[in-house]
Order: structure tokens, then sequence, then C-alpha cells
């Protein structure tokens, strides 16, 4: 990746089209593979990726990457002139630096557990990025059940919900220091995106409640997400078919994405997703709670610039 | 307590007593108990010394959910009726980050809760520094335990236990969560844990291989100093350490828990009479869950699971054994089953 690739508006490159230029926040697992993704997009560069302290051997990936790196937090965003940022940082970090960026034209995509920007799945509501400036990816349990709960609130109509609750288990490797600071956070959005996207098919007094799991098991298992919704009369053959449109869907960006199983169970439904990362190399197969919020939010910063062209 | 003849030795150790009745034995019942129950059962603990009764849905605060199972009461309901049953023991409450959050924990301690048990897979030691940090800054006790603490070796669970120390934690220990140790695997744990941090260490025992108070004594031996223990043994499955065995046993040891002995037969009594739907027995299902290091909790859920699908439940335990299956993975039970069906077509 050359750093020097032309800014996107104003002087349009011959050879390639021009890219927006992103700066990633975070030099975790999360905020590498974003890097790495950001690269290898034909519509974005990575021109930077800042870290903390703690992350020197992420900046060295970064930098052999061709990255610039810097320790300077948002100072160093706002010297680099960017059309974009990835914050994969902290959900308690968040706020302030939607506070430095909302006044400027850059698109701040947000993968920390922290509410305020406007919530998006591709599938389910990816158009808000044309337009948006602030998007939230919700957390990777929320781009994992979203598209299912999509499904399963459009079939079964208006108050016919009466309780959901999403357990999502991901692997011990795959989550950082961050994400474990921020469980409270991950459990808070998730719910209340399920809750938003959900509403006008949530029974009165239905409730929504999100679990989540750290497992050690090894060899690590892939992220999985179990989706239990109370609500009868359901037709699970009808269900299934847009089951399996919803999934080639998400597997359009996330390809390791899989509905496992749906069922019936006495009053429930339940459909287990499974989530294994494969499109990229840098991931462990099991880090698809990486890889699907990652592709997501690229996907997103893509259909934003390509909005902004036309 | 002097009217019993113990015939004491003499290493007079002082020992903690925990008494997760209320809160692991709800496993046993599904998590069914309800408040008159609980009252009964904290008054009598209370008026046999035991330190501390903790109280809540099995897997803690904030648990109660299809997958782990709903619970009668609400987290309110459970900790209003123990509280007012209370004159001297401590009310107790465990969270597990993930199950239950920071909300949780504030709302137990408006409640009344004086100790706090943070709780984590062995592994996972780092998602306990919030909410230690929360229950120090509410002032409560803040103890952290790591659970499944079979899956990894000694170096590895001293190493996470001295993490939760740094993160404020004024006890630490493991939970023996599927009842697979053998005491010489209590021994170098608890051994290894009590050399790296200077707080008091927890064992919580689970008799699937008939050693909870076998392997209790063994972490008592090697410097564990706050025993989890239930009346009866009240738990999933084989159930836990029982309580009233376990104070004997370390009343004939020489060693001091406080507890007045007669009042807690009593309380068993209670126990027994109004909690138990049946006594805990290590029938091979629970025995084989014990030997394969799956979470004793499983029990019902897999044996509802079996006979739905006709399958032997050895063969599902046998088969999350493998996987690798840690506690709140109830949902991989339906996808074992369902592996299991095929692969016996």
């Amino acid at each position: 990746m050359s750093p020097e690739v032309a800014h996107t508006t104003g002087s349009q490159a011959h050879q390639r089209p021009a890219r927006l230029k992103a700066a990633v926040i975070g030099a975790g697992m999360l905020g590498i593979d974003l890097a790495h993704r950001i690269s290898a997009s034909s519509s974005l560069t990575c021109s930077l990726v800042v870290g903390g302290r703690n992350s020197v051997t992420g900046l060295r990936v970064a930098a052999e990457m061709g990255c610039a790196t810097s320790t300077s937090g948002m100072d160093a965003v706002a010297d680099a002139d960017v059309d974009v940022v990835f914050d994969a940082s902290n959900a308690s970090a968040h706020p302030s630096h939607w506070a430095d960026l909302a006044s400027t034209g850059v698109l701040l995509l947000d993968l920390t557990p922290s509410s305020g920007g406007t919530m998006v799945a591709p599938t389910v509501n990816g158009h808000l990025a044309e337009s948006g400036r602030h998007l939230s990816l919700v957390s990777c349990g929320g781009q994992a059940v979203l598209p299912v709960l999509d499904v399963v609130a459009r079939h079964c109509g208006p108050k016919a919900l009466q309780y959901i609750e999403v357990v999502t288990t991901a692997a011990s490797a795959s989550v950082g220091r961050a994400s474990r600071l921020n469980l409270d956070e991950y459990i808070a959005i998730t719910q209340y995106a399920v809750q938003k996207l959900t509403r006008d098919s949530l029974a009165m007094g239905g409730a929504v409640k999100v679990l989540a799991n750290l497992s050690p098991a090894l060899p690590a298992p892939a992220f999985r997400a179990e989706v239990a919704v109370v609500v009868s009369g359901v037709d699970l053959d009808a269900l299934r078919a847009d089951l399996e449109a919803a999934t080639v869907a998400v597997r359009a960006f996330a390809r390791g994405y899989e509905v496992v199983s749906c069922r019936v169970d006495g009053d429930m439904v339940r459909v287990t997703v499974a989530v294994a990362a494969e499109g990229g190399q840098w991931l462990p197969a099991y880090a698809g709670n990486v890889e699907i919020i990652n592709a997501a939010a690229v996907l997103m910063a893509e259909r934003h610039a390509a909005a902004r062209k036309t | 307590m002097s009217a019993m003849e113990t015939g004491r030795g003499t290493s007079g150790a002082r020992v903690a007593i925990h008494d997760a009745t209320l809160r692991d034995g709800q496993h046993a019942v599904r998590h069914q108990l309800a408040a008159e129950q609980m009252r009964a059962y904290a008054q009598a603990a209370d008026r046999a010394g035991v330190p501390v009764v903790e109280v809540g849905h099995g897997n803690g605060l904030g648990a109660s959910s299809l997958q782990i199972g709903r619970a009668r009461l609400t987290d309110d309901a459970m900790l209003a009726a123990v509280r007012e049953a209370l004159t001297s023991s401590q009310m107790g409450v465990f969270m597990a980050p993930g199950w239950g959050t920071g909300k949780d924990l504030r709302n137990a301690v408006d409640h009344g809760a004086d100790v706090v048990r943070i709780a984590a897979h062995c592994t996972e030691a780092a998602v306990t520094e919030r909410h230690l940090g929360l229950a120090r800054d509410l002032g409560v006790e803040a103890q952290a335990v790591l659970l499944m603490s079979h899956m990894v070796g000694p170096g590895r669970l001293a190493e996470q236990c001295a993490r939760m120390v740094g993160f404020g934690a004024q006890a630490v220990g493991i939970m023996d969560s599927a009842g697979h140790y053998l005491p010489t695997d209590v021994t170098e744990r608890i051994r290894a844990i009590a050399a790296a941090v200077d707080v008091p260490v927890i064992f919580h025992g689970h008799n699937n291989l008939s050693l909870a108070v076998a392997n209790s004594v063994a972490a008592v031996e090697a410097g564990a100093t706050i025993i989890d223990a239930c009346a009866r043994g009240f738990g999933a499955g084989a159930g836990n350490t029982q309580l009233e065995a376990l104070v004997a046993v370390l009343d004939r040891m020489g060693h001091r828990t406080g507890i007045d002995l007669r009042a807690l037969l009593a309380a068993a009594d209670i126990a027994h009479e109004q909690l138990l739907d049946e006594l805990p027995a290590i029938d091979s299902v629970s025995l084989i869950s014990g030997l394969t290091g799956v979470f004793s909790g499983f029990k019902l859920p897999v044996l509802a699971a079996a006979t739905a699908a006709g399958l032997d439940p050895l063969d599902i335990f046998a088969e999350l054994g493998r996987r690798q299956a840690v506690a709140g993975q109830e949902d991989l039970i339906a996808v074992v089953v369902r592996d299991l069906t095929v692969r016996a077509q």
C-alpha cells in the first residue's frame, strides 16, 4: 500500500480510483485486522493506526504493513487529515473521539460498544451508511444476530415477539482487554440494538436479554450466537427460507457466517449462528467475532465512499 | 458444640464457611426456590452462626434466562427474602460478568449484600477487573473465583488469582465446577495459589467423584481458609460439598469454623425437608459428568435433551467434555444432540 495515494476529492488518480483516507484508533486484534482490511479495500487506504502505550506489537505490525503509526491519540488523527476514522479503542473513550470529530466532515465508525452513533448492520439497514456521519457497528454479537432477528421480526409480524434472548460465546483468545472491560456495555448496546430493531414486533413488555460467554476451550472454538425468541405460530419452513436468503447476504461480506440451525422448541424459535473468520490471512479461524464486525465496518465505509463520489 | 463429642485434632486453623445452599443449590431445583423456602433456611443458617449465606439464581445475579434456566423469583425478591432473615450472618452474592452486569451488582448491594463474589472461567480473570473495582468502590467485601478450574494447571490458576488480587479482590480461589478433582489436584493448586497471593484462598467443591469433603480438607491443609459448602450437598447433579459433614470433619480435625454444629444440623434438616426435591446422589450421569469435566449444572438440561432425542445422556456428556463446554454454554447441548443424532443415522 503506497501511503502517498491521493486524497479522494480533487486529483483523480488515473491508474486506480481515488480512495478515502482512513485512520484506525486501537492497535489490538480489532485495530490491526481493520488495517489489513482497509488496505485491501479498493476505495479506502489506511493512513494511520493509533495505539496506546501498550500497543507496541500492534503498532509494529501496522508499520510493517506500511501504515503510519502514532501513540499521540486524537492529535495524530487530526494531523493525518483523514476522511474516515474507525474507532476500535474503548467504549469509555469513544464519546470524546466523536466530540473531536463532530464538527469536521469525517465519517466516524464506532466499533466499541458505546451508544451515540446510528446503529447499522449491513444487510439490515446498511443504506444508512450513505448519509450517516457517526455510525455504530453495535457489537460483534449484534452483527451476528441482527440479520437473524430482522428476519424473525418481519416474519412474525407486529407485537408478536414475547421475549428475545441472545447468548454469544467467543474464544478467549479473540477477546482483548478493552472488550473484557466493556462487557457491561457490550450487553447493554446489543440489547438496545435488538430492542430498537425489533421495536414494532416486540410485544408490550417484551424484554430483550443478552448474555456473553468467553470460552477457554482449546483448540479455540469459532464464535457462536444463540438466538431464542418466544413467539407462537411460526411457519418454520418459510422462516428457514428467509433465513437462508439473509445468510447469503451476510456471507457476501463475511464468508464464515453460517446459520447452523433453526428450530421450534415449544413456544420458542431457536436459531444458532456460527461465525468463523475466513476473509483475512491474518485472523485465526476462531475469531469470527472480529471478522464480522470489522468486515461490516469496512463495508459501511466503502458504501459511504461510493455515495460521496456520486 | 461442647455437648458433641468430637475428638478434635490440634491443627487449629480458622476456616470461614461460605454457605452456597441458596445459590448453587438452585441448580438442583431448576432455580425454583420460593421466598418462604429461602427465608426458612437463611434463618436457620443464621442461627447456626454460618458466616456468609449466599443467595441468587444458580449462576448468580442477572443469570435468570432461557439459556441457563429462569428463576422463580427475581433477584430483588431473593435478596429481600434472605436479607430480612439474617441477623448476624453476612449476605453473599455471586456475579459472573457476561451473565450479570454492574447494574445487577449495585442493585444487590442496595439490597444489603455484604460479600460479593465476582466469577470468571479459569483463564478469564481479566473480565473481573471492572466489577472487582466496582465492588470495592461500593464498600463491600470483594472476592473472586475461577470457574471450571480443572481445565488449566496450578501455575496458570495462581497467576490468574494474583491478577484478581491486583484488581482489588480481598479473597481469591477456585471452583471445581465439574467435580473433576482428586485431592492431590486440589493440594497442588491451592498451594500454588496460596504462595502467589497474600489474601485468603477459596475452594468450592462438587461431589461427582465422592470427593468433595476430602477435596475441601485437602484445600484447607494446603492453605485455603474460605470453603464453600451446601446443606445436604444441595446442588446440581451429585451435589456440592456437604456443609454439615464438612463442618463436623473440620471440627474433628481441630479447625475452627465458629459454627454451632447442632444448630447447623437443624438447618440442614430444614434444607432437606423444605428445599430439596431429592437428595443429591452420584448416579451414572453425575459420575460421567465429573469424569468428563463438564459443569455439573448441565445435568438436568442434558437429561431433558437426551429423553427428547432418544439418546444416552452419557454419550452427550462425553461429547460435551470433548468440546470443553463451559458453564453458560447450555446452547451447546442442542448442538451436540443434533450431531450425535446425525451420526447415529
